[in-house]
C-alpha cells in the first residue's frame, strides 16, 4: 500500500487532487468523469439535478466536465473490479439530501405499521398531492385529526384532480407518499389510528 | 410572410396539425418537447425539437420564460401557442414582443381582457350581450356559500383565469361546497397557474353554442357561423358539431350579431371563439366567455366553410387582411366532430392511460382524423386525455350522424380503454338524431348504455 487510497497509485491520487482543485475553482457544481472501468464524480455539496438531461460536448470526451444524471452525487471513485476502496473528503452532510423538486422518490421506510392502524389507500393511479396548491399547508400532516370526509391529498391524472376523502376517522400517523410521486392505485397513502380505539 | 422559423409550443393532436399548416405555407418548424414526448408523433414530423424540461407541465409547457428561451435558442420568429397550456397567457404574447418574435394569436390586450372571465362579463354587459346572474373573484369556500345563497342552487364554481373545463365545478347541495372549491380551485391553478373562482348561477337544460370569429390588425372582423357544443362530460366537450340544430334562423342570427359586435368592440385580431349558454327554457341566450385562441374543434367549422382558420391565424399574425369578407363566406353540409378520449364511460370518464397496441381508424373521402396517435404510442398521464378527433361531413345533419356513427363503428383501438364505443352509443340515440341536446345529456346517456360495452381494457 503506496498511500492513503489503497489501490490507486501515487500518479492517480495526484491526478485526482488536481481534478478536486479545478471543480473548486471552476464554474461548476460537479464533474463526473468515465474512463474504462472507473467512473469518479466530484460534487461541491450541491447535487445534480436528478433529472439533468445528459449534454454530450463535442471533443470534450473522456475526461470533461459533463453533466450526467446520477444517482446519489457523493465523492467516490470505483474501480471495477476490485470493490471500492477509496474515498475522496465527503461533501457536506447536507448535499446527500435529495435535491429539492427531485421527482425520484426517495428509499421509503419499510417499516411496519402501527398495530391498530388502517391504510388511506390511493382509489387511482396519478400524481401525489399533499397540498391544495404550493403555496399551501397540506392538507393533513402526521398528528393531525381526519373525520371521514377530510380531503386528505389530491392525486392528478391526465390533469384531473380528484380530492380523496379519508374515508375512516381518526388521527393520522404517517404519510406514505411524497409529493409529485406516482402512485399507484391501492398503494398505501396515509396510515390512521381509528377514533376510539386506544393510542 | 415576414418569419419563416416556428416554435410549436404545444404537444399532442394540436401539435400535429399546427406543424402541418406551417408545411403547407413553407414555414419551418421547431417543437418544443418535455421529456415525456420526445418521441411523439409531431416530433418526428418538425423539422427540429427543442427540449423544454421534465414531463410535468407546470416546469415544462406551462412556463412562459421556458418557452420564449427555446424560441430565442432555436432562432424562431414567431411562435404558436395551440389550445390550452399558455395558449391564453398574456404574459407569454408579452414576452414574444418584448423579444421579437411574433405571437401567432390576438394582441396581449385582448388576451387579458377577455382571459380574465369577470373583465370578460363586465365587457359583454357594456356592450349589451346579456351574461348570468354571478359572483365577482370567490376566496373562500365560505363566502362561496354565502353567494350561492344569494343567487340560489344550483351554481357553477369557474376559474377566473380559463375555460376548457378546468376548474369549473356544479354544486347543488351546500355540504358540497368545502370538497368542490378545493379540487376546483387545484385543478385551475395547475392549468392556468391561477386559483381565483368565481359563481355562475347554472342553467339546467341549456345549449353550449359557440361562434367562430376572425379578425385582422385592419379592424375587420367576421363570423365563420356557430357551433353546438353541448354534449359535455366533466365540462369538457365530447361531440361538437356545426350548423346548431334545431334552433331558430332568429336566435342563430341573433348569438351571430351578439359575437360580432364584441369582437369587434375590442378590435380584436386572430381566430377567437365566443361562448354563448342557450337556456331552452327561456329561450334565452348569455354570454358565457371569449376564447383568444384556437380551439380544439375548430375542424367543423373548417369543414362547412372550407377555411383553414390555423393558416389564417399565420396570415393574420404576418400582418395580412383577411382575404374573404362575410359576404364571401359561405357554409355547405353539416360537420360533426367526436373526440376519442383514454377514458372509461362507464367509471365517471375516469382517465385510463397506458400503451396503445392496436389502432386502425376508419378511412372514407368525408372523413376527417386529427391525432398524434399510433399502435405503440404510451399514452402518458401527464396531460389530457385527447387521443383523437374524428371529423366527418354530411350534405346534412342526418347523413353526417349515420356517416359518423359507421365511422366510429370501424374504428379500433387496442390496449386502453376509450370513449368509441360511448360516442357510437350517443350516434345511434334518438334523442342525438333529432337534435334533442343539452349539457346534461351525456349523465343521462350513460345511465342508458348497456354496460360491460365500453369496458375494455
Amino acid at each position: 500500500m503506496k498511500n492513503a487510497f489503497g489501490a490507486l497509485s501515487d500518479e492517480e491520487v495526484r491526478q485526482l487532487t488536481l481534478l478536486v482543485e479545478t471543480l473548486d475553482r471552476s464554474g461548476f457544481d460537479f464533474l463526473q468523469l468515465a474512463v474504462a472501468d472507473m467512473t469518479l464524480t466530484l460534487s461541491k455539496g450541491t447535487p445534480p439535478p436528478a433529472q439533468m438531461t445528459a449534454i454530450p460536448l463535442p471533443g470534450a470526451a473522456p475526461a470533461a466536465l459533463v453533466p450526467r444524471p446520477t444517482a446519489m452525487p457523493t465523492a467516490a471513485a470505483t474501480r471495477a473490479p476490485s470493490p471500492p476502496t477509496a474515498t475522496l473528503p465527503s461533501p457536506p452532510a447536507s448535499a446527500a439530501a435529495p435535491p429539492s423538486g427531485a421527482r425520484a422518490p426517495a428509499p421509503r421506510k419499510k417499516a411496519p405499521p402501527e398495530a391498530g392502524t388502517l391504510d388511506i389507500k390511493a382509489p387511482l393511479k396519478g400524481l401525489f398531492y399533499s397540498k391544495p396548491d404550493p403555496a399551501s399547508p397540506p392538507f393533513i400532516s402526521v398528528g393531525g385529526t381526519v373525520s371521514e370526509s377530510s380531503t386528505v391529498c389530491l392525486i392528478e391524472i391526465m390533469k384531473v384532480f380528484n380530492a380523496v376523502p379519508a374515508g375512516v376517522a381518526g388521527v393520522i400517523t404517517e404519510i406514505c407518499a411524497q409529493d409529485a410521486e406516482i402512485v399507484e392505485a391501492g398503494q398505501t397513502l396515509f396510515r390512521v389510528r381509528p377514533a376510539g380505539s386506544a393510542a | 410572410m415576414p418569419f419563416t422559423r416556428v416554435l410549436v409550443a404545444n404537444r399532442g393532436e394540436i401539435a400535429v396539425r399546427i406543424i402541418h399548416a406551417c408545411q403547407t405555407l413553407g414555414l419551418e418548424t421547431v417543437l418544443a418537447v418535455s421529456e415525456a414526448d420526445r418521441d411523439s408523433l409531431p416530433a418526428r414530423m418538425a423539422d427540429r425539437t427543442v427540449c423544454i424540461g421534465p414531463s410535468a407541465a407546470t416546469q415544462s409547457y406551462l412556463d412562459p420564460r421556458i418557452i420564449v428561451t427555446a424560441a430565442l435558442g432555436t432562432g424562431a420568429e414567431a411562435l404558436h401557442p395551440g389550445y390550452g397550456f399558455l395558449a391564453e397567457s398574456a404574459e407569454l404574447a408579452e414576452l414574444c414582443a418584448a423579444h421579437g418574435i411574433t405571437f401567432v394569436g390576438p394582441q396581449p390586450d385582448h388576451i387579458r381582457r377577455m382571459g380574465n372571465k369577470l373583465e370578460a362579463r363586465t365587457l359583454a354587459r357594456l356592450h349589451g350581450v346579456p351574461i348570468l346572474p354571478g359572483s365577482e373573484k370567490v376566496h373562500s369556500w365560505e363566502e362561496a356559500a354565502k353567494i350561492a345563497e344569494r343567487i340560489g342552487l344550483p351554481v357553477m364554481m369557474k376559474a377566473a383565469a380559463g375555460g376548457g373545463g378546468r376548474g369549473m365545478k356544479v354544486v347543488t347541495a351546500p355540504g358540497d361546497m368545502q370538497r368542490m372549491f378545493t379540487a376546483a380551485s387545484a385543478e385551475a391553478r395547475s392549468a392556468f397557474g391561477d386559483g381565483t373562482l368565481y359563481l355562475e348561477r347554472f342553467i339546467p337544460n341549456a345549449r353550449h353554442i359557440e361562434v367562430q370569429v376572425l379578425g385582422d390588425r385592419f379592424g375587420n372582423v367576421i363570423q365563420l357561423g356557430e357551433r353546438d357544443c353541448s354534449l359535455q362530460r366533466r365540462h369538457q366537450k365530447v361531440v361538437e358539431e356545426a350548423p346548431a340544430p334545431a334552433i331558430t334562423e332568429t336566435l342563430r342570427e341573433e348569438i351571430h350579431q351578439a359575437a360580432v359586435t364584441l369582437a369587434g368592440k375590442i378590435a380584436y385580431e386572430s381566430a377567437g371563439t365566443i361562448e354563448f349558454i342557450v337556456d331552452q327554457d327561456a329561450k334565452t341566450f348569455y354570454f358565457l366567455e371569449m376564447n383568444t385562441r384556437i380551439q380544439v374543434e375548430h375542424p367543423v367549422t373548417e369543414t362547412i366553410t372550407g377555411i383553414d382558420l390555423v393558416q389564417e391565424q399565420f396570415r393574420i399574425a404576418a400582418g395580412e387582411r383577411l382575404s374573404f369578407s362575410q359576404a364571401e363566406v359561405n357554409f355547405t353540409g353539416h360537420a360533426i366532430e367526436c373526440r376519442i378520449t383514454a377514458e372509461l364511460p362507464h367509471e365517471g370518464f375516469r382517465p385510463n392511460p397506458g400503451r396503445i397496441t392496436a389502432w386502425n381508424p376508419p378511412v372514407a373521402p368525408h372523413i376527417r382524423l386529427d391525432t398524434h396517435c399510433y399502435a405503440g404510442y404510451v399514452v402518458p398521464i401527464f396531460y389530457d386525455s385527447l387521443l383523437a378527433k374524428l371529423i366527418v361531413y354530411g350534405a346534412d345533419r342526418g347523413q353526417a350522424v349515420a356517416r359518423m356513427r359507421d365511422a366510429l363503428a370501424h374504428f379500433e383501438v387496442g390496449g386502453i380503454g376509450t370513449t368509441l364505443p360511448f360516442l357510437h352509443f350517443v350516434m345511434g340515440h334518438e334523442d342525438f338524431a333529432a337534435g334533442r341536446v343539452n349539457t346534461r345529456l351525456v349523465e343521462e346517456l350513460i345511465a342508458q348504455m348497456p354496460n360491460g360495452v365500453g369496458a375494455t381494457e
